[in-house]
């Protein structure tokens, strides 16, 4: 039962975690059909700015949203004009061309931050970082808890912005149907940006989460990505609450192999890319296209 | 063109093998790193390039052609004898991604690539037989420096062999076909999955190859160096580069790509954040010239052959 309840909190904090690294990758491919592979590098740059907002001000890393956000804002703007902006809308699937153009940004980014910083291993050491507190009789640190309240309270705005301000209701709309969304009036364009942009902020404050965790360099990331990939393509790849949901299945099938099987911990990671790539090729419309699915198979027979 | 091509082509492989009657070690080390990035960029290029089948997790083979190749060898094999045992593994390791793999198509496809490519490289780092993450030794007495230049010359003289054979052949019309149109290929009676098989299979081996020829020159593998990401990466850059999905393009490709790294590699400065220019390349070669090099080349000829006609950027497109 203990065995249980640990799984169980470890499970959900780990889901909060994953769920709010990978909201920035679905709003913007939900928009724009593009597989943001710079997400890894813009999550390194959030770390690295939260730990300098951190050590240069002393500004509290979970307070830092409220620069990394709006400075991320702008920064995933500023690419989508620079570079994004100039690929061919590509229909209803992502084009190699966006993906190969994002993997150089991304390299661009994490170099960049090699020049910057240099290699060394950077860490966040708060006054509570080594703290934790019972919660249904686990020992839980602060930050995991920390993080995990700023995913609910991200998975909560998202909601309210996606569906009841403007703005919200335009970007769903171009997320359905694009050219239909024009013709009603919605500059498509400037919503693309903003949603690159917001995708971008969830990315940078995300990455600043993660470094108060874990210990991050210039690399810092790309397992992160690919983990994030399972998420939305567990999740059906647009809708954030979907993510939340594939954040939650990756979290306990991580957790309970580490718990109730032999495998050893160092083949986690592994383990992670084995269900992306399993998720990818079974179930390309996420575990809602598999709920969707299961009527219709019964009514078949 | 095709025979002044072929003929510069023999020539060049003619001045590649006799290079060591010339030139220095030094030298001769940097021509076999070029003959390296030549076999990877060119065997990449069957399928990424002919089959419009972008991989990113190409280093996985040349990791197992390099690995059979140390652990046979340890066992008593001779060094050569075990190349060929390694692309057999490889070609039938890429059948066993390729089967579920090509169910996706593309970027879809490209970033299960990196899935496998990330969790075959933890997983070696984590298993003993690997030597975990600090890697194996080749046995004592089994370097010999002419030799192994001799080897991968041969290699990358037959890969672009190959490459340009399979492009002229129904099997790389075929590959072009599925590139362009899936469904329509299909619809003509292709059976698109099994022409990707093969071209990945081939691929696949001739990566292998290299890799075992890496093992024997290097004398010393480890999880985090042939199975690393960057060296994916490189991979796929070279053709990009010089121009997807022709014979020439790879060649040129590896050719900038290796000298920029090795004249980089002297910066300090520079030596952990090479892959800066790496990106701007990528990003460069997409944005304005997706045809690569080879592209390039095409454009300036038009403009050449019209006096007076100004080629405009969204021709090449």
């Amino acid at each position: 039962m203990a065995r249980f309840l640990t799984v169980a909190v470890n499970s959900l904090l780990a889901a909060g975690l994953y769920a709010e690294m990978a909201y920035g990758l679905a709003v913007i491919y939900g928009v724009m059909r593009i597989i943001n592979l710079a997400h890894a590098g813009v999550m390194m740059l959030g770390a690295y700015l939260t730990l300098t907002l951190f050590s240069g001000l002393g500004l509290d890393p979970f307070l830092a949203f409220l620069i990394v956000g709006p400075v991320f804002l702008a920064l995933g703007m500023g690419l989508y004009h620079a570079v994004v902006r100039r690929l061919p809308h590509g229909g209803s699937t992502p084009t190699m061309g966006s993906l190969l153009l994002l993997f150089g940004v991304w390299l661009v980014l994490q170099n960049f931050a090699y020049l910057m910083w240099s290699g060394d291993t950077q860490s966040i050491l708060t006054g509570y970082t080594m703290k934790s507190v019972p919660v249904l009789g686990v020992r839980v640190g602060i930050p995991s808890l920390l993080v995990f309240l700023a995913s609910g309270a991200s998975l909560l705005f998202l909601n309210l912005l996606l569906k009841t301000t403007y703005l919200g209701k335009a970007i769903r709309a171009v997320t359905q149907n694009r050219d239909a969304a024009m013709l009603a009036g919605i500059d498509a364009e400037a919503i693309s940006a903003l949603a690159f942009g917001l995708g971008c902020a969830f990315a940078g404050v995300a990455g600043g989460m993660l470094a108060t965790l874990y210990a991050f360099t210039p690399d810092f990331g790309r397992s992160f990505l690919l983990k994030s990939f399972c998420i939305i393509v567990l999740g059906g790849m647009e809708s954030v609450t979907g993510v939340a949901a594939g954040a939650l299945v990756l979290a306990i099938v991580e957790n309970s192999l580490a718990v109730y099987t032999a495998i050893p911990i160092s083949f986690q990671d592994a383990i992670t890319f084995a269900i992306l790539f399993l998720a990818l090729v079974v179930l390309p419309e996420g575990l809602t296209g598999l709920f969707a699915r299961a009527p219709r198979l019964r009514g078949a027979q | 063109m095709r025979r002044a091509g072929l003929a510069a082509g023999v020539a060049v492989a003619i001045a590649a093998l006799g290079a060591p009657l010339l030139l220095g070690r030094g030298t001769l080390n940097d021509l076999w790193n070029l003959a390296l990035a030549v076999v990877l960029a060119s065997s990449w290029n069957i399928l990424g390039g002919f089959a419009g089948q972008v991989s990113l997790g190409y280093s996985v083979f040349l990791g197992i052609g390099a690995y059979t190749t140390v652990l046979l060898s340890l066992r008593g094999v001779d060094p050569f004898a075990t190349l060929v045992p390694g692309a057999l593994l490889a070609a039938a390791f890429s059948v066993v991604i390729g089967l579920p793999g090509f169910r996706l198509r593309g970027p879809y496809f490209t970033i299960a690539t990196i899935g496998v490519g990330e969790a075959i490289r933890v997983a070696a780092s984590s298993v003993s037989f690997t030597g975990g993450s600090s890697g194996v030794r080749m046995p004592a007495g089994s370097f010999e420096f002419g030799r192994n230049y001799l080897g991968m010359v041969i290699l990358a003289i037959a890969t672009v062999a190959i490459a340009a054979l399979v492009r002229r052949s129904a099997f790389g019309h075929t590959l072009a076909a599925i590139r362009q149109d899936v469904d329509g290929a299909e619809a003509l009676g292709v059976d698109a999955t099994r022409f990707k098989l093969a071209a990945h299979a081939l691929s696949a081996g001739l990566v292998a190859l290299a890799g075992g020829l890496y093992a024997i020159n290097f004398q010393y593998i480890a999880p985090g160096a042939v199975f690393d990401f960057r060296l994916s990466l490189s991979i796929v850059l070279m053709p990009i580069v010089g121009g997807i999905g022709t014979v020439v393009g790879p060649l040129l490709g590896a050719l900038v790509v290796s000298t920029i790294q090795l004249k980089l590699l002297e910066l300090p400065a520079l030596r952990d954040s090479y892959l800066f220019i790496y990106g701007g390349l990528l990003i460069a070669v997409i944005l304005f010239e997706p045809k690569g090099l080879v592209g390039l080349a095409r454009r300036i000829v038009a403009a050449l052959r019209t006096p007076g006609a100004t080629p405009r950027a969204a021709d090449a497109r």
